[in-house]
């Protein structure tokens, strides 16, 4: 499972680089609606992907490796969803890069980006800890609950 | 730069998107790159909310998965036919000249950049993996809600960024 998982995101990192998506000025060209590179990127991987839900839903999916039928849950509504997505549109921005994206740059030589991984470890850790304090479900947590995913 | 070459942004999406349905197709897992950094932080930190939940040690496939990020920067690099593989601090000719030139400046604006994604996603649940690639694919309208915020706030945020400094 690990190997598997380590060789997904080698994959991921591959394709995102091929897409573009590792180049720091696609990045401030989308949203200047310059070059609109990205947007294409992500609208033709919402597309297949959409399309490709639609499929397994319709086929009633089992996952390969566990036989299990796939759930099709999303990620929960919350209160805090729409500061903390716009912290992270911000950061994006100030960036040019987003958490998936900016271990890949890392990867390429794009040495800028170190500070920016860095930043996001400290951001989780950060965020971690100040909610860890307080009182359990109190608010939402870190991570949700591991049986919640699936 | 060493940027490796491209494809055409349709293609690099589709894969994108197929790669995505193919990983939760074999293992039931949706794409996801921001919580694998809480598992980073569990490596340095024994507070109980890195451990626990999705976060749980016995199944750290998002540690793995971050790993291989990097890794697959390379290999993108190392099989681009017209560039080679070299180390450098430049952001590109867009960034460069908005970004300050001072070191110190620059490494706290990134920093701080990444801090407030790295807090933004656990706040939202979610960046742009998952809540764009594999959220918006399941039209699950808390994730199209948060990939409507990311972008504003990317928008905003560029439109001031390069009006101030260039």
């Amino acid at each position: 499972m690990k190997f598997l998982f380590l060789l997904f995101g080698t994959l991921f990192g591959f394709l995102l680089s091929r897409a573009g998506a590792t180049t720091f000025d696609f990045h401030a060209q989308l949203f200047q609606f310059g070059d609109l590179r990205l947007l294409w990127v992500i609208a033709s991987a919402v597309a297949i992907g959409v399309a490709g839900i639609f499929t397994m839903k319709l086929w009633r999916a089992r996952s390969w490796l566990g036989g299990e039928p796939l759930q099709f849950d999303g990620k929960p509504m919350r209160r805090r969803l729409v500061p903390g997505a716009l912290m992270l549109g911000i950061g994006w921005g100030l960036t040019g890069s987003c958490p998936g994206t900016a271990p890949v740059m890392l990867g390429e030589g794009k040495f800028a980006a170190l500070f920016t991984v860095l930043g996001i470890v400290l951001g989780t850790y950060v965020y971690g800890a100040l909610t860890g304090k307080q009182k359990r479900t109190a608010c939402a947590p870190l991570a949700r609950p591991a049986n919640a995913e699936r | 730069m060493s940027d490796a070459i491209l494809w055409p942004s349709w293609l690099g999406g589709l894969s994108i998107g197929l790669f995505a349905m193919v990983q939760y197709w074999i293992t039931n897992r949706q794409l996801g790159c921001s919580l694998g950094y809480g598992h980073v932080c569990g490596l340095v930190s024994r507070a109980e909310a890195f451990h626990r939940g999705e976060l749980a040690p016995a199944d750290n496939w998002r540690l793995w998965f971050l790993l291989g990020l990097p890794l697959g920067g390379l290999v993108a690099v190392l099989t681009s036919p017209t560039t080679h593989f070299s180390v450098n601090l430049s952001m590109g000719q867009m960034y460069d000249q908005v970004m300050p030139s001072a070191l110190w400046a620059k490494v706290l604006l990134l920093t701080a950049g990444g801090a407030l994604m790295g807090a933004g996603a656990r706040m939202a649940g979610g960046c742009t993996s998952g809540h764009v690639i594999a959220g918006c694919a399941l039209l699950n309208p808390p994730s199209l809600l948060a990939g409507a915020l990311f972008f504003s706030g990317g928008l905003v945020t560029v439109q001031i960024l390069f009006r101030l400094f260039s």
